[in-house]
């Protein structure tokens, strides 16, 4: 059995989905979950194998519910705007389905899932940079709740392993991404990369002082001290426009 | 093209021929004054006259069509001053043929020849300045209509576009809905179709100025909250708070409709479980008021933009009203509203 979840907000929606994947019996729904929270809890609950998942949802969005998974499963997108597909790809999901879809276009998802499954690798994932908007928030996980953070509330963003560490006024949360990953997502004018690994919310600077040789310390409004790296140091200049 | 310097044609035909007789007993006049003969005077005058005004007609044709620029802007010179010397010279020979016999007056041809010629140069130079500075001033007229005209029609093309920015998910995700019911409910399915379809027709209406009534654009966003209520089922919870009096209030059209929408987006989207978005119109001195609330979450700010709907809804305003002032947007207790103010005309 192929276990699934299926996750959009409009219970018709999910109605379209339930009702085409009646012909493929292998298939098995464990759940049909109305926002982001609730699939959440479920797939920690079901581990399932294939999630039917709409973008746009109460509180967080599917990509944002995605970037909350350690291990996410495989991930049909099935929602009414085309602008997010090239994100869908990033995302490494295994179809995107534009609604209303056909019995015929499902289907055409449906052996893309079965194929990937049989030869391991989805078939296109290849990655287009990313010309995404900004974000203005960030989801995390704390324990199993789910957390929106506004970026403007970030002081700095640390490097730590696999996860990057946010420092906020209201304390400190992990998220598992990469620096780089945080570099695209965020508005280059208000955050800027000081330091292999920290990112700094322009902000929060109180002064710039010369530390050693080509190198600086920046002083936070919490009191704290943050290296900058030569280069780092170019890049602020540069946002700050010194 | 001179009698276009004038505030209306009639009066200008009378000016101007009355500057013609004017020019013309002057003219007399003045040769009486220097002893010629009434007969000869009067011919003399009617000739000088005559050539002038044929000179102006030949201008006036000439430099309306045709307003030199750079270089030949000598023409402007030029063709007075040409003009004038043929005047001048056919005046003289003509008249001097004419009257063969009067030796006197013979010299006096002879000797007023140039302050002839350069009477008739000056006023032509003048006439010709006058009927490039009339020219323009009507081409400027012309190309102040023309923009008024451009801006006007840019004004329509940006209302109707404004309008019939219809959000297309909100058709696409209607059309999954119908989908699903097709086969589940087919009754129910062919009720949206319907009610999709005159909401369809109500957003395509074709008299962009008229206004409607509170009822009639009341009616219109039932139909649409009906098509989301259908597609959200028991999570979308409207009330609705118009008292019967004012429903006869006019309203232009499309206005709410896309700050429904909003608030609809923003209460579903931003927050879980069942929401309600509340309406409310009243009246309040010349204005008719539409209060739209909505329940967000203060602490997580929606992942998008601000919202297409709203902008489009002021700059709709501005180019309707001219006024930035009339839609208020304000928070409180995980509360979201926004206030729309519609100025009655009388």
């Amino acid at each position: 059995m192929i276990r699934t979840l299926i996750i959009d907000d409009e219970p018709l929606a999910a109605s379209v989905v339930e009702e085409y994947l009646q012909n493929y019996p292998q298939f098995e729904i464990l759940e049909i979950c109305q926002d982001g929270f609730q699939a959440m809890k479920a797939i920690q609950k079901h581990e399932p194998d294939l999630i039917f998942l709409d973008v746009q949802m109460p509180k967080i969005t599917g990509f944002e519910l995605l970037e909350l998974l350690d291990e996410p499963p495989a991930v049909i997108f099935t929602t009414a705007f085309d602008q997010y597909a090239l994100k869908a790809f990033d995302a490494k999901a295994v179809d995107y389905l534009l609604k209303p879809f056909s019995q015929s276009r499902f289907e055409q998802a449906i052996n893309k899932f079965l194929e990937s499954r049989n030869g391991g690798e989805p078939t296109s994932t290849e990655r287009i940079s990313d010309m995404a908007e900004k974000s203005n928030r960030l989801v995390v996980r704390v324990k199993n709740e789910i957390k929106i953070i506004p970026v403007a509330e970030v002081q700095y963003f640390e490097a730590q392993d696999d996860y990057i560490a946010i420092h906020t006024d209201s304390g400190k949360y992990l998220k598992k991404m990469t620096m780089k990953s945080l570099e695209d997502a965020l508005d280059p004018d208000r955050f800027a990369r000081i330091h292999r690994s920290f990112m700094l919310n322009l902000n929060s600077i109180t002064r710039i002082e010369p530390y050693e040789r080509d190198s600086y310390l920046v002083y936070l409004k919490n009191g704290e001290k943050l290296p900058v790296s030569k280069s780092g140091y170019a890049r602020l200049r540069q946002v700050l426009g010194l | 093209m001179f009698s276009k310097a004038f505030s209306s044609p009639s009066k200008a035909n009378w000016v101007i021929q009355g500057a013609g007789v004017i020019w013309l007993l002057a003219c007399i006049l003045i040769l009486l004054h220097y002893q010629v003969s009434f007969k000869i005077a009067l011919t003399d005058a009617a000739v000088y006259t005559g050539l002038f005004i044929g000179a102006v007609l030949i201008l006036d044709r000439v430099f309306s069509f045709y307003s030199p620029k750079g270089r030949n802007v000598i023409l402007l010179l030029i063709l007075p001053l040409f003009l004038s010397l043929i005047g001048a010279v056919i005046h003289r020979f003509g008249l001097q043929w004419f009257f063969q016999d009067e030796e006197e007056y013979y010299s006096f041809l002879q000797q007023h020849f140039y302050l002839r010629w350069a009477i008739l140069a000056l006023a032509e130079v003048m006439v010709t300045l006058l009927a490039i500075v009339v020219a323009r001033l009507e081409q400027q007229e012309d190309s102040q209509k023309r923009e008024i005209h451009m801006m006007e029609l840019s004004r329509e093309a940006e209302l109707s576009q404004l309008r019939q920015q219809l959000q297309p998910h909100f058709l696409f995700n209607s059309l999954n809905s119908i989908n699903a019911l097709v086969v589940s409910q087919p009754q129910k399915a062919r009720q949206m179709v319907l009610q999709l379809s005159d909401f369809l027709r109500g957003t395509i209406r074709k008299d962009l100025k008229a206004w409607l009534s509170l009822e009639e654009e009341l009616s219109f966003l039932k139909l649409y909250l009906e098509i989301e209520k259908v597609r959200f089922g028991h999570r979308l919870q409207v009330e609705i708070d118009v008292p019967d009096q004012i429903l006869e209030m006019k309203i232009p059209q499309l206005l709410i409709q896309p700050l429904l929408e909003n608030s609809i987006k923003h209460g579903l989207y931003g927050v879980t479980g069942e929401v309600m978005i509340s309406l409310k119109a009243f009246k309040e001195q010349n204005y008719l008021i539409l209060k739209l609330t909505n329940p967000f979450d203060p602490e997580s700010p929606s992942p998008g933009g601000t919202g297409f709907g709203l902008s489009s809804v002021e700059r709709r305003l501005y180019l309707l009203f001219g006024r930035n002032d009339l839609l208020e947007k304000s928070s409180e207790n995980s509360l979201f509203s926004i206030q729309l103010k519609i100025p009655q005309l009388k």
